[in-house]
């Protein structure tokens, strides 16, 4: 067969054995891993018993050989897939913030360990910066999680896809998804060097504000171009992780020798994962797009031209230049798993540093994860952000979607380096939701309104 | 399900309708009973939604959106929000994908037409799976975009079946 492949090609066709093309329809398509959040896993895990008890039960009671794994002291005999690749990470709203929360992450903790899944503890951090963190998920790989934004881990070369709670009980049983077609890759070639106080996120409020919601729907978002070869980990995370506020099935980032230092440095935390990330690592080389590959789509941007973006209420794709925003605030939030990664705690902390959050202003700072947590507290710019007047909680999703940690009033202005700025997102639907970096965010909370954070970079 | 489905039009909506719209994030963990999210569909974007769908008399409510309609979150609570309200079907220009396989997986009706601009609240709609058609007040068949396999399924009532056979073959296979 002629012509070159997406990424996206030679990883389904790695999974299927088949060489796949965009457009193709596969019926049962393997999954590498599964993981789940405390929202989902829930009923995931009532379902999955309901539903498949009985064929369980059937099969080991009607056969005299023996296939129970788990039916221990008269426990239960169903058993998932596989426990080695499935994971659970409660991060939405713990410490749990209500009865039937910690009813959940309760059931999940029996049920991880009656199948022997790794069920991470609260305050690990955000399922999707702990799954690449921790090196459960690596290049290369079909990902599937409860959670839309799982797309972050194309940052890493993975392909990651968000599912509901009915596919998620069948991939626990499974350890596969159904009816996949294969989807076309809308590419993205960026090139140029930000300016000083611009990142990642105002790149990806850019291409949102260009594209608008459904402006990427179907197709899978491939970030490439010498922007990306220099771009750290963290940036990619955050281009990646919003990709589904365009409506992309999923987000990529060919690996390259960033994405192998990062691996690198999860083997060194974790040596007993060096022979498996050591095997990852080695069909990482392959796993790239071909230069004749087939594109539905192509954008190209130059990245020097992109300024500070903010998206008004309320939706992601309402973006502005944030120097001609001045609206007032009074409540920030750096956080959630677009934005809360050692770079961009070090983008903020430059500005916070030696300043006041504004007397109108609650600032309230989160890290994805308590490696990261632990790592500011050591590099001292928590102390940085405290000294500030900010409010610092433990890894967890926090007040992005409304439950917890800083729910809005009527009225209120907040700014978010978080996804999501939809009408009632963070509690009443009479506030009001900015989206910006991390620098924008912590320039905008010094000074009780939005604010172009260039001038603290001169 | 039922491959012809009868209903009046009780809601409409405009393009981008995301999951937080059709159920808030914040319920999605108070609750691991799918009717329980009925009553708070469409809280804070349109909050008389669950009442104007319990005033059709006859239960056979159909909700008309634009493009896009179910973007954002996976959350399939958004599925059983409408679901449990009566609601027969959603008709819409597009969907993206996740909210799209989450109805299927509920055996929710969810039907793509070219164009939803005339549909008006009060239409009667006659959608028939078998031949992929919708009529709107008597009018010309228009074709519904969807492929065999999700027709299928949809008709079938999901493929809990089938996964069942498939995990049966498999333990047997095993021993």
């Amino acid at each position: 067969m002629s012509g070159g492949q997406t990424i996206v090609e030679k990883i389904v066709s790695r999974a299927t054995n088949k060489r796949v093309k965009a457009g193709d329809l596969v019926q049962v398509l393997p999954i590498d891993k599964l993981y789940f959040n405390e929202v989902i896993a829930p009923p995931a895990i009532l379902n999955f018993r309901e539903d498949f008890e009985s064929v369980f039960r059937e099969v080991t009671s009607g056969s005299q050989k023996e296939i129970v794994v788990h039916n221990r002291g008269g426990k239960s005999r169903m058993k998932v897939f596989d426990p080695k690749r499935v994971c659970f990470v409660p991060d939405h709203t713990v410490p749990s913030c209500s009865v039937k929360v910690a009813q959940g992450v309760n059931l999940m903790k029996e049920f991880a360990s009656e199948q022997g899944i790794k069920m991470y503890k609260e305050g690990d951090g955000i399922e999707h910066t702990v799954v690449t963190e921790e090196g459960f998920v690596r290049p290369g790989e079909i990902v599937v999680a409860t959670d839309s934004h799982t797309d972050t881990v194309g940052a890493i070369g993975a392909l990651g896809f968000g599912i509901g709670t009915t596919e998620a009980e069948y991939a626990l049983a499974m350890g596969e998804i159904y009816d996949f077609f294969v989807p076309e890759t809308y590419k993205f070639e960026i090139s140029g060097d930000f300016q000083a106080g611009v990142s990642a996120k105002d790149l990806i409020l850019h291409i949102l504000g260009t594209l608008k919601e459904g402006g990427c729907s179907k197709r899978i978002a491939e970030y490439t171009g010498d922007t990306m070869r220099k771009m750290g980990m963290d940036g990619r995370f955050t281009m990646c992780n919003m990709s589904v506020e365009m409506s992309a099935r999923t987000a990529v980032v060919n690996p390259d020798q960033i994405t192998f230092d990062f691996m690198q440095d999860i083997v060194r935390r974790h040596p007993e994962l060096a022979t498996e990330l050591n095997e990852s690592m080695k069909g990482m080389k392959v796993m790239q797009s071909d230069p004749d590959a087939e594109f539905s789509t192509k954008m190209s941007l130059d990245a020097s031209k992109i300024v500070p973006q903010v998206a008004l209420p309320h939706s992601p794709a309402n973006a502005k230049p944030a120097s001609e925003v001045n609206d007032e605030i009074n409540s920030v939030f750096i956080g959630s798993c677009t934005n809360a990664r050692p770079s961009d705690l070090m983008e903020a902390a430059r500005i916070i540093k030696g300043r006041k959050v504004h007397k109108n202003v609650n600032l309230l700072l989160i890290p994805a994860s308590r490696l990261t947590y632990n790592w500011a507290m050591s590099e001292g710019i928590l102390k940085i952000f405290s000294d500030a007047g900010a409010n610092i909680e433990s890894s967890n999703c926090g007040p992005c979607f409304g439950k917890h940690m800083g729910v809005l009033a009527p009225g209120d202005r907040c700014l978010s380096t978080s996804n999501r700025n939809y009408q009632g997102r963070m509690g009443s639907s009479d506030a009001f939701v900015y989206l910006s970096s991390p620098a924008t965010a912590a320039a905008s909370a010094i000074e009780g309104k939005i604010a172009d954070p260039r001038k603290y970079y001169k | 399900m039922n491959s012809k489905i009868k209903g009046t039009v009780t809601v409409k909506f405009g393009d981008d309708i995301n999951t937080d719209y059709i159920i808030p994030a914040y319920l999605l963990q108070e609750a691991w009973d799918k009717h329980f999210f009925a009553a708070y569909a469409f809280e804070k974007y349109y909050p008389d939604f669950p009442k104007i769908c319990a005033a059709n008399p006859y239960n056979d409510n159909i909700v008309v959106g634009g493009i896009n309609f179910g973007c954002g979150s996976s959350r399939e609570q958004a599925v059983y929000a409408i679901q449990y309200n009566n609601v027969k079907a959603v008709i819409a220009e597009s969907f993206p994908d996740i909210f799209f396989r989450n109805s299927i997986n509920n055996s929710f009706c969810v039907v793509k037409v070219s164009s939803t601009k005339e549909f008006q609240i009060g239409d009667n709609v006659e959608i028939d799976l078998e031949k992929l058609t919708v009529r709107r007040n008597g009018s010309d068949e228009e074709k519904i975009q969807m492929s065999d396999e999700e027709r299928n399924l949809l008709i079938a009532g999901g493929r809990l079946g089938q996964i069942k056979e498939r995990l049966r073959q498999r333990l047997l296979t095993a021993t």
